[in-house]
């Protein structure tokens, strides 16, 4: 099978020392970046990607690529452990497990959401294997039409899982076009937003608002909760239980959650905008509704647990078809790593697999390698992890304005993006604070100038005329899917949040 | 708070959507979509929903009730970083750094002047280590010679 020897091939190229090093180090930073309560994977991959700068570039991408899914492994500590998420997608984790843990089960709820994201993670890996050439196969007959309805569809989809405040998010997507727009415009010459200022011919670069959005951000947004005045003695003691593995009736009672939970949450993260917090959140959703017992639900069942984790560990899978086949990200996490492929040359899209056989296989290869690693640190490095925990936000807090202002700088030698990159993070906090969306801007300024060049060279094509949408038969399947996903997402979304409220209800 | 901010962001999309309506042609000469094509329509969509959140928020405005003290610690850390940005273009990457971190853990982390002076050494030595040595990136320099 063609599939098969690539894959091989993969393996080959991945299993190298250097990268398989650089493999655990992203594992593991990836890990501790999950633990951090407010860090979630965009805020790692942008902090940590000028760190990978002087590296090999299938290095440096499998590297950023373990610090993507491992994030997700680490979320779940502090879900379990002290009923805070360690980012967005770990939320539905703490309805069931930290319920678990106050019952004197974290260490066999830390070990399940371990195989649990395993099990995720890997199953998202075969469906990347063999859908992956699949959708670069589809996705040959794109042009730009196609290239611009796919950046107003994953726009479209993630504003409207944004839910009722939509508007903000619209005005989130607003700036980032906006930042998008500076630079000189390819098409004619013409400065656009420059002001006369050598630094911002080229355009705003998107690293620093990320750093920014997503660093420093969170950080203030995190200073302004209180959180570096608060203790760590809410942890729960996982070390003084009677049982630290989890019994055989634990893994019968899952095993087909895990399956559930794997195939729903790579289908939804395959979704542009959707992501892995809506996986979980409906994996949840659907885990209880099929049970027998969904009355127990809420209060320490390990289905409850089980479910959201795999959901979003293959959602984070997911999420790398559009990127890798479209070179579309889906959501802020994944548009740094496609910052990450064009700093290298890369450029994902329908002939990446076809012309960088070796990077784009090599990277899926990893993904095996990296579930395998994260699977042996999630179970044994946890005390490491919880002493992570403990460390004082008061203490994190100015180490990370450290990181992201020396990291930024490190990119370009630019005192004029590392000042970018401080007011990004103010104007983070006030998003933050007043209920807009960092992921929207973001993805906006990533997909905006794609799109606007995508619509100006499809009116060339067409002379002008929009019809050439609906002549295009991949055009009219990309309006009928985004059709299609603007009115179920809504329910999607509603139906996961409605099932996060009961949960939280029965837990109380 | 909020509202002085959606004011701010109203400001900023007036000005954007005036600079691309004198500065940038809507179409080319060949009638296509021209620079100012994109910067026209954002700007125009940006002041209506910005508009029309910021009525909607005067209309439906409770007063919003913050609390001094949680704003006093925000304000305090962003203060700090600006000065971090303006002392590395000062006294460059090592020395802002452990001027900032000093300032900083002697304010934040109060009552632990040991572990504050190792980690004001520790940390930016590690970062100088990683990032000069190890990963040979830039780092800040500084305005006039300095030994580091």
């Amino acid at each position: 099978m063609d599939i098969f020897a690539n894959l091989m091939m993969g393996l080959s190229v991945a299993i190298t020392p250097i990268n398989i090093l650089y493999l655990l180090i992203g594992a593991f930073v990836g890990m501790i970046v999950g633990v951090i309560p407010g860090f979630g994977p965009s805020a790692g991959l942008a902090i940590l990607l000028p760190v990978t700068f002087g590296m090999d570039p299938i290095a440096a991408i499998m590297m950023l690529s373990a610090i993507y899914y491992g994030a997700m492994y680490g979320g779940t500590i502090t879900s379990i452990l002290l009923n805070t998420p360690g980012e967005s997608a770990t939320v539905a984790s703490t309805f069931d497990g930290f319920p678990l843990a106050k019952k004197g089960r974290a260490g066999p709820a830390l070990v399940m959401q371990a195989a649990a994201s395993f099990v995720g993670g890997t199953v998202g890996v075969i469906l990347i294997t063999i859908l992956a050439p699949m959708f670069s196969q589809v996705s040959r007959n794109f042009g730009p039409p196609e290239y611009f309805l796919l950046a107003v569809m994953g726009m479209l989809t993630l504003l409207v899982m944004i839910g009722a405040n939509w508007r903000l998010g619209v005005i989130s997507a607003l700036i980032g076009f906006a930042l998008g727009t500076v630079g000189v415009d390819l098409e004619t010459g013409q400065s656009r937003y420059t002001f006369g200022s050598a630094e911002l011919i080229g355009g705003i670069y998107f690293i620093p608002i990320a750093i920014g959005l997503f660093g420093l951000g969170e950080l203030f947004y995190a200073f302004y909760t209180g959180l570096h005045k608060t203790g760590t003695g809410g942890i729960v003691q996982y070390d003084k239980e009677e049982r630290f593995w989890p019994t055989a009736h634990d893994w019968m009672s899952t095993r087909w959650t895990m399956v559930r939970g794997s195939i729903l949450g790579f289908v939804v993260g395959v979704i542009p905008g959707a992501g892995a917090t809506i996986a979980s959140l409906m994996a949840y959703s659907t885990e209880r509704s099929v049970s027998k017992h969904p009355e127990k639900f809420g209060t320490g069942e390990m289905a409850g647990l089980v479910a959201p984790e795999t959901a979003n560990n293959a959602a984070s899978s997911g999420a790398m078809i559009p990127l890798l086949t479209l070179g579309i990200p889906g959501s802020a996490s994944t548009a740094v790593l496609l910052s990450a492929f064009l700093l290298w040359g890369l450029r994902p899209g329908p002939l990446f697999m076809e012309q960088n056989p070796e990077f784009a296989w090599g990277l899926i290869a990893s993904m095996y390698l990296g579930n395998m690693a994260l699977l042996a640190i999630s179970i044994f490095a946890i005390p490491l992890f919880v002493l992570m925990i403990k460390v004082p936000y008061r203490i994190l807090g100015p180490s990370v304005v450290v990181v992201c202002a020396l990291g930024t700088f490190s990119v370009n030698a630019s005192f004029v993006e590392t000042y970018i990159m401080f007011g990004a993070g103010i104007a983070g906090f006030f998003m933050r604070l007043y209920g807009f969306s960092p992921a929207a801007l973001v993805l906006a300024l990533v997909l905006g100038p794609l799109a606007e060049e995508a619509l100006r060279q499809t009116m060339t094509i067409s002379r002008g005329s929009f019809s050439i949408f609906i002549e295009r038969t991949p055009s009219l399947w990309i309006i009928g899917v985004t059709i299609a996903l603007v009115a179920l997402l809504p329910l999607m979304n509603r139906l996961g949040k409605t099932s996060s409220g009961e949960a939280e209800k029965s837990g109380s | 708070m909020r509202i002085v901010f959606l004011v701010v962001l109203l400001a900023a999309a007036i000005f954007y959507t005036y600079v691309a309506f004198v500065d940038l042609n809507f179409l080319t000469h060949t009638g296509r979509p021209g620079p100012g094509f994109f910067p026209r329509s954002i700007g125009i969509a940006g002041i209506t929903f910005t508009l029309w959140t910021l009525v909607s928020d005067l209309r439906n405005s409770e007063r919003e009730r913050s609390d001094p003290a949680r704003w006093k610690d925000v304000v305090l850390l962003m203060a700090l970083a600006i000065s971090y940005a303006v002392m590395l273009r000062l006294f460059g990457g090592f020395i802002a750094t452990v001027l900032f971190l000093g300032i900083s853990l002697m304010i934040l982390n109060r009552g632990q002047p040991v572990k504050n002076a190792m980690l004001t050494l520790l940390i930016p030595g590690g970062v100088y280590l990683l990032f000069d040595r190890v990963l040979n990136a830039n780092m800040p320099p500084a305005l006039f010679d300095l030994p580091i």
